[in-house]
């Protein structure tokens, strides 16, 4: 039993630092400056969507208008725009729906915290199935041999038959 | 038991939830999601003209603009000539500047279209799409409108016809937005 109990600990450690870890990397590599502006170009043009495609990265895309944008990007940046304000521009005009990531405000924050969420929650799930296998029944009404449990009218009838005994006996 | 019933509803609606969520975002098509700049100022440019002079939109302030994106190799383009056409020589003198945007186009595509097609509204060219991505642009054909004070009211995604125009141009020319 403690066992298990131990393994629902260590469920929950390794699942916290595996969130914790996820986010860190996130964060670490979100704020990470390209050395180069092509890098730069790359990295804001891989966070977009081309408008016209599917399911295509400006970066990826060979569409003239991912082209355009990878160029405006480019442009932009020798104008000395930061990554953060490319981005908002294409926003202003497409939405968020032309980021590749969910935006980190709004209702695009729960796909950020819902991994987090649906893991802690299951961790929980395990915590409280584990406790419950572990608690001892209220009334344990298994015999020890593993036989199965007598029911209250064979009680009453075993403790009639005994009854009956003993006043023969006496 | 009742408890378990709980649980099992919750699961039920959770999942059912999730299955909402998903048919819902999977449904829709992305190209025809409202557009940031509806309700905001037109962004300006200027633009040179391949019919006529350069056209800077901030200029027709206190006309009605109705801005179509269009290129010579768009068959849906050409589908919608005719309705742009009699909107243009319906308003033109009402206080409506109609204003085509070539848009990704090659070599004198636009002009031997325009040539041939007799089209005859103002049309600038967008050489480096700039102006098409301050749009939001998402394929053609696009059209804006955009009222006197310069805000667009409405976006248009695809090919327009004459009556739908007119409703939508009427009341700003008469003052209001849509």
């Amino acid at each position: 039993m403690r066992g298990r109990w131990s393994a629902a600990g260590l469920v929950v450690v390794l699942a916290a630092i595996a969130a914790a870890a996820s986010l860190g990397l996130v964060a670490v590599r979100g704020h990470q400056q390209p050395a180069s502006r092509p890098q730069q170009v790359q990295q804001i043009a891989s966070g977009l969507h081309c408008p016209i495609c599917k399911d295509l990265s400006v970066a990826d895309s060979p569409a003239p208008l991912a082209q355009q944008m990878r160029q405006q990007i480019d442009q932009q940046l020798a104008a000395g725009r930061s990554p953060d304000e490319i981005r908002a521009g294409f926003v202003a005009a497409y939405g968020d729906s032309v980021l590749m990531s969910p935006p980190r405000h709004g209702i695009g924050r729960t796909a950020y915290y819902l991994p987090l969420i649906v893991v802690l929650g299951g961790a929980l799930v395990v915590v409280l199935l584990l406790r419950r296998w572990r608690r001892p029944s209220a009334v344990d009404e298994s015999e020890p041999d593993g036989r199965a449990p007598l029911t209250s009218a064979q009680r009453q009838a075993l403790r009639r038959a005994v009854e009956r005994l003993r006043e023969e006996e006496a | 038991m009742r408890r378990r019933l709980l649980l099992l509803g919750t699961v039920v609606v959770a999942v059912l939830a999730v299955v909402a969520v998903l048919a819902t975002g999977l449904g829709r098509d992305p190209s025809a999601t409202a557009s940031p700049l509806v309700g905001r100022a037109a962004p300006d440019f200027t633009l040179g003209g391949i019919n006529g002079p350069p056209v800077t939109l901030s200029r027709l302030r206190g006309q009605v603009v109705v801005m179509n994106f269009w290129a010579s190799w768009c068959t849906e383009c050409h589908d919608e000539q005719d309705a742009l056409d009699q909107t243009w020589q319906r308003y033109r003198d009402s206080g409506l500047v109609l204003l085509g945007v070539d848009f990704e186009d090659t070599g004198d595509g636009a002009k031997d279209y325009m040539h041939q097609s007799g089209l005859t509204y103002p049309v600038v060219e967008d050489k480096d799409s700039t102006t098409a991505l301050a749009y939001g642009i998402r394929g053609i054909p696009e059209t804006f409108l955009i009222d006197r004070s310069g805000r667009i009211v409405d976006r248009i995604i695809g090919r327009v016809d004459a009556d739908r125009l007119a409703g939508a141009v009427e009341p700003l020319l008469k003052g209001g937005s849509e």
